[in-house]
């Protein structure tokens, strides 16, 4: 026993947590006493205390800083690659350094909070299938609504596109791993951390926090001490995000292939080279807002008090500011999924590659111009709302763009209309409708209109999940094959599509309607008229719910006993599908040299990279240019 | 930059087991100073979103300003001047490291190290005697809140220059092994180039 908690791992982060709460219990009650605050002891001061310290403890128990400490302590490190690789499933509930295992941890994480995520909506829904009250109370149901849209943004969306990346972008920008794996490890592990402590809201006295996943300050300093758990939980996803995005860069500036130009890169590496920017350069900015949050609630700052001379509005700005391009954090990595995955399918070279790069890097631009769209019935200066909404419609442009190219890359394609490119396709119709609902929303008037309607609920959810979601099924759909060299069930693919994509329309699209009615969104009850709207809404959201099941069966099961994938079941240029499936260890045995474009399907003996011990032409070896 | 077309399966530390392949570097800029730099975009945005908070809270709301009686300004500049000496204490190990010169190496990281501290003690020293908190009012909680955050980093910076400390005394820092310091060290240079401009704001402005 004595050596297990020595060792990295479970034991050793559960007696360090226990150690973490007796520390800031100890530290709470020490502070009180020095400055002479009655009580000594406090439950809610050590509560909040712990969420803060005791994550640290726990995940420098599961070994996420050994290597640093030992090199901190000038000790000799050896890096013998002993934590790299998964022999077996326990391997992946312990600390790795793999990009390939750390890809598929936070995809599986991710999908957890998905399906928990999900049940929130089904309650949600179930709930508001009938005017009046069902089940919850409506501080409950505050609740249900915040932890859902906090779960399936922080946990889900944005992570598990960090996932899907992890796995991938390596292997296709031909690098052995990521540029810091034990950087990349500890992103990982501050993940389950930031979804249990959200889940625990519930039960902090006082019930979850429940002011929505935008958690507008003065509501949320004022709210029992649930909403510090969101406040303290998004402190860890947002340093997750920066560590990986960060990781991203480096890995893509410094670690491609010889051969490997910016424009030989496949989109889905361009795809995350912006968002990564947009992370590090916003995400901090959602840190900042909550930690003066934090400071206002625990310290008793006066940021967004209006008596001692704070400003409300502040915490709007400085959180828009992030939670806008935050929007396109969860967009961008699905854009470069889709054109992988259409070019592949319908064996055409992407249509305007150049333009799909810049029109990417023209959103991460513009994306910092728009935020107080958001805040067009806030009570800010009214001059702001004009240039922003001219900008708003202007960020509809690169957006565009990339929705003509992928149009125009179908056009006279050789389609296979298999699982991954179903989703592809539902993608860009659906993606389109909540662009669409969009400009619409950039503008001033109509914005003022459904404000905090069910308009806005429908176009969110057309984007993120006609948008977002769609992409990360076409995903995980298109990698599963590599990723488990096993091949999943076609026809339980195509009817996840089609029961999705139909049941999600019936979800959302009524919602613009009885939105534009004036049914509010984020209250437990609504009038009469909106009944039979609502239930429909209510029984086609549980289909869509019932549809994931299917996805979750094709998974297991197709992992465990489906056939034998190969290592390039699409025929695909890029490099992750010229090696075996799922890859070697190290990926490589040696770097391939990258000698074309990445999507010359069509174009007789295209190639987009070779292997120096496959291919032995002379000149595939010699000829490339390390630059 | 040297040609990787077949690199040898070896691993990082040269090993003769089998690692990965050396990867190929595409670009001139090392993976650990580019990955500092990026972080301290990172920072420089969170910094700039509590100038955001120091601007709504002064210019929008109009807060009186400055908080209390007057800020101690000419405190205030001595101690930047302190922190500014310890950006060429810093700069100074950096160099002695890549002559090998590890007793200037040892002296500098010492008295970088200790001007740092001392910074943070006059700090500490203003904060208790400015005669306000941060309860007082919306100005004294961005007064807080802005040096604090910059006293959070140079907590951070101090306790990377601690690690450099460590091994530049265990002697494992030398022209060719220098990264351990030159990091913590372009770190450093950050923390002390906010000040300027948390300064700046806060007590000249």
């Amino acid at each position: 026993m004595a050596a297990k908690i020595r060792q990295p791992g479970w034991y050793r982060a559960l007696a360090f947590s226990i150690l973490g709460v007796l520390v800031c219990l100890a530290l709470s009650t020490g502070l009180r006493a020095a400055f002479a605050v009655e009580p000594v002891y406090d439950s809610t001061s050590v509560l909040q205390i712990s969420l803060l310290m005791v994550p640290l403890f726990f995940l420098g128990g599961i070994g996420c800083f050994d290597y640093w400490l030992r090199w901190a302590s000038g000790r000799t490190v050896v890096d013998d690659h002993a934590d790299h690789g998964a022999k077996s499933w326990r391997d992946y509930f312990k600390v790795n350094t793999d990009h390939k295992v750390i890809g598929i941890q936070y995809i599986c994480v991710s999908f957890v909070f998905m399906f928990i995520g999900g049940l929130m909506a089904m309650l949600v829904r179930a709930e508001l299938a009938a005017p009046g009250r069902q089940f919850v109370d409506p501080n409950t149901f505050n609740g249900i609504f915040s932890i859902h849209a906090t779960l399936l943004i922080f946990l889900f969306v944005i992570p598990i596109f960090a996932g899907i990346a992890n796995y991938v972008l390596p292997l296709m920008i031909g690098a052995p791993d990521m540029a810091f794996p034990r950087l990349n490890a500890l992103s990982f592990w501050m993940l389950p951390v930031a979804g249990v402590m959200m889940l625990l809201s519930f039960l902090a006295p006082g019930g979850s926090f429940a002011a929505g996943w935008t958690a507008y300050a003065p509501l949320s300093v004022d709210a029992p001490i649930g909403q510090a758990f969101f406040t303290i939980a998004v402190q860890f996803a947002g340093a997750s995000s920066i560590a990986t995005a960060l990781n991203f860069l480096v890995t893509i500036i410094t670690m491609r292939a010889p051969g490997m130009t910016f424009f030989r890169m496949p989109l889905l590496v361009w795809a995350n080279f912006s968002t990564s920017l947009l992370v590090v350069i916003a995400t901090p900015f959602i840190a900042a807002s909550q930690f003066m949050v934090i400071l206002d609630r625990a310290l008793g700052f006066n940021f967004f008090n209006p008596a001692n001379g704070g400003d409300v509005l502040m915490y709007q700005h400085v959180f828009w500011f992030y939670s806008h391009p935050a929007v396109y954090i969860m967009m961008l990595p699905g854009f470069g999924i889709i054109s992988e995955v259409l070019a592949t399918r319908a064996r055409k070279p992407i249509f305007g590659y150049r333009m799909m790069a810049f029109s990417l890097l023209a959103i991460v631009l513009l994306g910092f111009t728009v935020w107080a769209h958001h805040m067009f019935v806030s009570g800010m200066s009214d001059w702001i709302r004009i240039p922003m909404m001219i900008t708003t419609a202007i960020i509809a442009i690169p957006t565009g763009i990339k929705i003509f190219s992928w149009v125009a890359t179908l056009w006279r394609g050789v389609l296979k209309m298999d699982t991954p490119m179903l989703w592809a396709v539902g993608f860009i119709a659906m993606f389109t409708l909540g662009g669409i609902s969009g400009v619409m929303l950039a503008m001033v008037p109509l914005d003022i209109h459904v404000s905090d309607t069910y308009f806005i609920v429908a176009h969110i959810h057309y984007v993120l999940f006609g948008g977002s979601l769609f992409t990360i099924f076409a995903g995980i759909y298109f990698w599963f094959p590599k990723m488990t060299g096993r091949m999943f069930n076609e026809r339980l693919g195509k009817i996840h599509f089609w029961l999705t994509f139909i049941f999600f329309n019936v979800t959302f699209a009524p919602m613009h309607l009885i939105g534009v009615q004036g049914m509010p969104r984020r209250v437990s009850d609504y009038a009469e008229q909106f009944a039979t709207w609502n239930m429909i809404i209510s029984i086609a959201s549980f289909v869509v719910g019932l549809s994931s099941l299917i996805f979750l069966y094709n998974m297991i099961v197709s992992w465990r006993t489906g056939p034998e994938a190969g290592p390039n079941p699409w025929n695909s240029l890029t490099i992750e599908w010229q090696v075996s499936s799922p890859p070697p260890i190290f990926n490589f045995d040696a770097i391939p040299s990258v000698v074309g474009g990445p999507y010359e399907y069509g174009v007789p003996g295209a190639v987009h990279a070779v292997f120096a011990d496959s291919k032995p032409e002379p000149v595939a070896v010699g000829a490339s240019e390390a630059d | 930059m040297e040609a990787a077309s077949i690199p040898s399966p070896a691993s990082h530390d040269g090993d003769s087991h089998h690692g990965p392949p050396i990867a190929n570097q595409s670009s001139r800029v090392n993976s650990e100073v580019l990955g500092i730099l990026l972080f301290i975009i990172s920072e420089m945005m969170l910094f700039g979103a509590f100038f955001a908070a120091y601007f709504f809270i002064r210019v929008v709301s109009a807060d009186d300003w400055p908080p209390g009686e007057g800020l101690p300004v000419a405190v205030a500049a001595i101690n930047a001047a302190i922190l500014l000496s310890s950006s060429v204490t810093m700069h100074w190990t950096d160099v002695s490291a890549k002559r090998d010169n590890q007793l200037a190496m040892r002296a500098g990281i010492v008295t970088t190290f200790l001007l740092g501290s001392t910074f943070l003690f006059i700090q500490i020293n203003e904060y208790l005697h400015l005669g306000f908190t941060p309860k007082t009012s919306a100005s004294a909680s961005v007064f807080y809140g802005l040096t604090g955050l910059h006293g959070a980093h140079v907590v951070i910076g101090l306790l990377l220059l601690w690690m450099s400390a460590v091994r530049i005394f265990k002697g494992r820092v030398g022209p060719k092994n220098h990264r351990g310091l030159e990091v913590p060290g372009i770190y450093w240079h950050f923390v002390d180039a906010m000040w300027i401009v948390v300064f700046t704001t806060i007590y000249v402005l």
